[in-house]
């Protein structure tokens, strides 16, 4: 039902009217008002008149966009807490913040330029020596080095609070981490898809524009024209990493970690499986002091050693520079309002919360006189005596006398470690919670990022956290908290930049772009981990007896059952005791296996964490599918564990499914493909060596023909029951059944034959000619000269395949060591 | 005072290591009072680059890249330094009391590696410790002077603390030796160090060699020598840094041979670095101080 069908039920008519006075929708003007009545009316009318529906309108498409993220502690990812009801706000208003935020931008860009370059703000005493220094993140080592477009900050996160006369200012400012900005992006994703036309209905400004001017602004600064801009991620472990891949996928920058990266004469490279590939620049989402162990902190292992060689010498552009995070201590923003008129001569447009550094007299004495109406905070980030450890922000009238006088006496001792800060009252926003629109609190984090040419570009919207209690924020996202989009609507439809994501008509290219050692080795893995389970669970459900054959059944066959067994306790997903329990509880205990390597649990614990890493290259249905958890084993019952294997099953198809069709079928395809290819060749070498001789051969046989799903095709061939030459044919030698080995190994050469070569001399590299040497005599026997020892000898060679692959495209494993500093101490 | 000095460092690794890269912070930085005549150093197998560099903190880098597979590597340093007495008498100097030299270095308009400013805050090695603080709370009295105050703690720690070669490692933190009641030169330097930052004094990590006298009638052994570790307290603009070496209770003189001053041990560290492969490795050095006028 389009929006404006709808009857004109005003949706915002019961909104509270006695609300702080900055209330955005209350003290909107006429039309922005508007805006937010059609917004509150859509969001309803899309969703047949329910708020709650209208909620889950949103929860499915955040879901479909698989966002998630981490709070401290956590160790699974959360769903994303979106509302559907954005911020609105006008153009008129929105274009102060954006001036105060585009010279605010260039305030930290003069300071960071001053404070590693002449440091005359020091010398000439508008900056405390000590306000510096005691930064965590001011880069000594980076003094005297300016970055060759003389460009020191490209992405700047500010927090900004409207106070209750509706008057913006900065809580604070992120220059180390622009955490939010990939949040900011998928809130704005989920809303517009799932509200149809709603955003544009009321003028919505977009959001592509400010991305594609982020990616040109670097690449400007890059010293050959195409450049190669990857985003340094500290691993899939780091609380932003859902968002760092996320970003990396939305602006086509390739994902790397350290270990992926080398230096070699000044210039950074990528190791890819293709050799090693130039990286002009970074959007580093790592620390400084991680950034180089050999010119910061030593003990860092997810840096890239001589990093500093390649950003010294200019042959790497840097997004921001390393050390420019000093500028975001909330003991610097105490001195920007003179800064700003002594480094850029202008009075600044949008306030700083007032703040007052204790590490000089007449300030520490004002806080001490005036604490109750103060908060106290540490000055530089790091924990400090006299507050609780953790706390961020207290407010001096919540101390008891004796906190009070400890706090003090910690003050004395080094006042420098204070800052205190005015009590910042927040506005607030409707909120649609359950059916109903309540006024929260709230604050915005905004994004500023340097364009084309080197101007500011402002991001048209953000990222806003609704509190419930109205605290300010510390982290990204708080306990009970909500997100909401941020629009920025102009009066009339404005020209809108290109309807594409990131606009302009880009050049022509195909493929997958580069492909990390790292990645295509952890894709590699994938494949063999996804394979084994899926095996594994096969055998599980030819035990329990899926077989289409009602006579005789091979499943029935005690002695071949008991061998099945055996083979899952052969392949480790059994310990011993398992071993020699009943089948079908065997069964059950081999799914639940969660700590033996081989367990089905276990393997799709792997696969999970495996596949962390790659969430940058897996589409979203792709990667839902493979990170569910095994299925609830509620029953012994042999049914109901046959239905949670067929469960899984289908859904290993459907992985195989997804994966063949929805991802280019590239180096990173291959390399999944490759891992599946070769665990599958060697389940089949394993399972006709490990049934030997069991039982009825027939039972043997039939059973053979369910576990590779081949039971339909024999029958179509042949009239008799299972006989081992022609089963043997089929499973082994037919070049046509997927399920076969010749099948297997042919799909590995023709992967291994497509990918990209080291050298341009044309000859084979070794896994291509060992794949060759595997695959001829398969093309070229009959099945009589099958027997266990050949089956040994491919197992064999498949996993010398399996080595060449890892040592020509893979990083060997080489552990960084440190060297123990170490010396002889009198 | 002149001194011929040679210290020798031979690093073996269980296996072959590729591409080690190392720090080595051996020559002396440029000091007050310090003469450098001579510096030569000698590394076998030779690295494929060597580069030199100052800073960040008052130090000399050499920067090595090892292009070759190598199993050992020999570091070996000698130098030639000449060392002038104090030009005060230190046991008579007064200076400006804690609250006057807090308040000096707040204000400092200098951000450079010998600036009080600098070294006033937490470091990777003396993380602050309210423990250490308020044991230190009797010597940093707001009216004594900085010069007292230092050479209470650094009497204190002599009288309280055990030399224990054995009851510490290089990654020790200042904490866990205060803890412990014992260690080594580096574990004093760095518990007096957060004890004076803990007071909003500026104390800095100084590396060097000391001149050991041997027992009367005894030779000089050898080799026997080793690096050696103090602290140096701000004492205001007209006495400047200060040396204290709480390991043996005496202000720093022309016994004591400078390399390097940093925020703590880390910034100092006479070697680090990465590498490929190997696996475990060991280290002996040898230390060679030899006065020759």
């Amino acid at each position: 039902m389009p929006a404006h069908a709808v009857p004109a039920v005003n949706r915002l008519k019961d909104y509270p009217v006695d609300v702080v006075a900055g209330d955005l929708f209350r003290h909107a003007s006429g039309p922005v008002a508007e805006k937010w009545v059609t917004m509150a009316n859509g969001l309803f009318a899309l969703s047949q008149g329910s708020g709650l529906a209208a909620q889950e309108l949103v929860a499915r498409q955040i879901q479909d966009l698989g966002m998630s993220f981490r709070m401290t502690g956590d160790d699974e990812e959360r769903v994303w807490p979106l509302t559907p009801m954005p911020l609105i706000i006008g153009a008129a208003e929105w274009a102060e913040v954006e001036r105060g935020l585009a010279q605010r931008a260039r305030l930290l860009e003069a300071l960071a330029a001053d404070i590693y370059g002449p440091q005359r703000m020091v010398s000439g005493g508008y900056l405390p020596a000590a306000v510096i220094a005691g930064s965590r993140f001011f880069a000594r080592a980076m003094a005297g080095l300016a970055p060759r477009g003389g460009h020191h900050i490209h992405v700047y996160a500010a927090d900004l609070a409207r106070g209750p006369r509706g008057q913006w200012r900065v809580l604070g400012d992120r220059l180390r981490l622009a955490n939010g900005v990939g949040y900011a992006l998928e809130n704005r994703l989920a809303l517009s898809r799932s509200t149809g036309s709603l955003l544009s209905d009321i003028n919505t400004r977009r959001l592509a524009h400010f991305f594609a001017e982020l990616r040109e602004g670097i690449a400007q600064d890059c010293q050959r024209d195409a450049p190669r801009i990857a985003l340094l991620t500290p691993g899939h472990f780091n609380q932003s990493y859902p968002e760092q891949a996320h970003l990396a996928r939305y602006l086509g920058f390739p994902l790397v970690e350290g270990r992926d990266l080398a230096v070699i004469e000044g210039k950074l490279y990528v190791r890819t499986i293709g050799g090693p590939k130039r990286i002009d620049a970074l959007w580093r989402w790592i620390d400084t002091n991680s950034l180089d162990p050999l010119s910061f902190d030593a003990r860092s292992t997810i840096g890239v050693p001589d990093m500093a060689d390649a950003w010294g010498r200019g042959g790497l552009t840097m997004a921001n520079w390393p050390g420019v995070e000093v500028v975001e201590e909330p003991a610097i923003a105490a001195f920007l309002p003179r800064l700003c008129r002594a480094l850029i001569g202008e009075a600044p447009i949008l306030p700083s919360v007032a703040t007052w550094w204790c590490g000089q007299p007449v300030e520490a004495a004002l806080v001490r006189d005036r604490l109750e109406e103060l908060v106290i905070t540490p000055a530089f980030g790091r924990p400090v005596e006299g507050l609780p450890p953790g706390a961020r922000k207290v407010p001096g009238a919540s101390l008891s006398r004796a906190e009070r006088d400890t706090l003090l006496a910690a003050m004395a001792r080094r006042p420098m470690d204070y800052c205190a800060q005015e009590i910042v009252e927040l506005s607030t926003t409707p909120a649609l919670v359950g059916e109903v629109f309540e006024p929260r609190a709230f604050t915005l984090r905004a994004f500023v990022a340097r364009g084309t040419g080197g101007e500011w570009a402002v991001m048209p919207g953000g990222f806003a956290r609704l509190s419930p209690s109205g605290e300010m924020l510390t982290t990204l996202m708080g306990e009970g908290d909500l997100s909401a989009d941020v629009c920025v609507v102009d009066d009339a439809p404005a020209a809108q930049f290109g309807g594409t994501m990131l606009g302009g008509t880009p050049a022509i290219r195909r493929g997958g772009g580069i492909l990390a050692s790292q990645a295509a080795d952890n894709l590699f893995w994938f494949g063999r981990y996804g394979e084994r389970a899926e095996m594994t669970v096969r055998i599980v459900r030819a035990i329990l007896g899926s077989s289409i054959e009602v006579d005789a059944g091979a499943g029935g066959n005690p002695a071949v059952r008991a061998r099945l067994v055996g083979v899952l306790a052969e392949w480790g997903a059994l310990d011993e005791a398992g071993a020699k329990l009943p089948a079908p509880q065997a069964c059950r205990a081999a799914l639940a296996e969660a700590v033996m390597p081989g367990g089905v649990a276990a393997l799709l614990d792997t696969l999970r964490r495996v596949g962390l890493s790659l969430r940058d290259r897996f589409a979203p249905d792709f990667w839902r599918i493979a990170s569910r958890p095994l299925p609830a084993l509620e029953s012994h019952r042999p049914g109901a564990l046959l239905r949670v294997a067929r469960e899984l099953v289908e859904r290993f198809s459907a992985l195989s499914g997804l994966g063949a069709e929805d991802m280019v079928h590239g180096p990173a395809w291959r390399f999944l493909d490759i891992g599946r290819r070769i665990e599958r060749a060697l389940s089949i070498c394993r399972i006709l060596r490990q049934l030997g001789e069991v039982g009825d051969e027939a039972d043997r046989l039939g059973m053979l023909l369910d576990l590779y799903d081949s039971q339909i095709t024999y029958r179509s061939r042949y009239l008799t029951g299972p006989a081992r030459d022609p089963v043997f044919d089929l499973l082994l030698l037919d070049p046509d059944n997927p399920r076969s080995l010749a099948y297997q190994v042919l799909a590995l050469e023709r992967h291994i034959a497509a990918l990209p070569a080291l050298h341009e001399d044309a000859l084979p590299e070794a896994p291509l000619r060992d794949v060759r040497a595997l695959l001829a005599p398969l093309t070229s026997m009959t099945v009589a000269a099958i027997d266990a020892d050949l089956l040994q000898d491919i197992e064999a060679r498949l996993l010398a395949l399996s080595d060449a692959i890892s040592a020509r495209y893979f990083l060997q494993f080489e552990k960084t060591g440190t060297d123990h500093r170490a010396s002889l101490l009198a | 005072m002149i001194y011929e000095i040679r210290h020798l460092t031979n690093l073996r690794y269980d296996g072959l290591v590729r591409l080690a890269r190392l720090n080595l912070r051996l020559k002396p930085a440029p000091w007050p009072g310090q003469v450098l005549h001579d510096f030569t150093l000698t590394i076998e197998p030779r690295p494929a680059m060597i580069e030199e560099d100052t800073g960040p903190w008052v130090v000399h880098r050499h920067r090595l890249t090892m292009r070759d597979p190598l199993a050992k590597l020999a570091i070996e340093s000698r130098l030639r330094v000449e060392v002038a007495p104090p030009s005060f008498a230190l046991d008579m100097a007064v200076g400006p009391t804690v609250t006057e030299v807090r308040a000096a270095a707040l204000a400092h308009r200098d951000l450079s590696a010998m600036s009080p400013a600098s070294y006033l805050y937490a470091s990777p090695m003396a993380a602050s410790s309210a423990e250490i603080a308020s044991w230190a709370q009797p010597f940093f009295t707001p009216d004594a002077t900085v010069m007292q105050a230092g050479r209470a703690i650094m009497a204190a720690i002599h009288a309280g603390f055990d030399y224990d070669g054995t009851a510490t490692e290089v990654q020790t933190p200042a904490i866990d030796a205060f803890h412990q009641r014992r260690g080594v030169c580096q574990d004093f330097a760095h518990i007096m160090i957060v004890a004076a930052r803990a007071h909003g004094i500026p104390a800095a990590y100084v590396s060097g060699y000391l001149r050991t006298i041997p027992p009367a009638g005894q030779p000089r052994l050898v080799g026997a020598d080793a690096t050696h570790a103090w602290v140096d307290l701000w004492c205001g603009a007209a006495l400047g840094w200060v040396g204290f070496d709480p390991t043996n209770n005496v202000f720093v003189g022309s016994d004591h041979i400078f390399t390097a001053m940093g925020r703590d041990y880390t910034d100092v560290a006479p070697i680090d670095g990465v590498f490929l492969g190997g696996g475990g490795q060991r280290m002996t050095v040898s230390v060679d101080v030899m006065p020759v006028g």
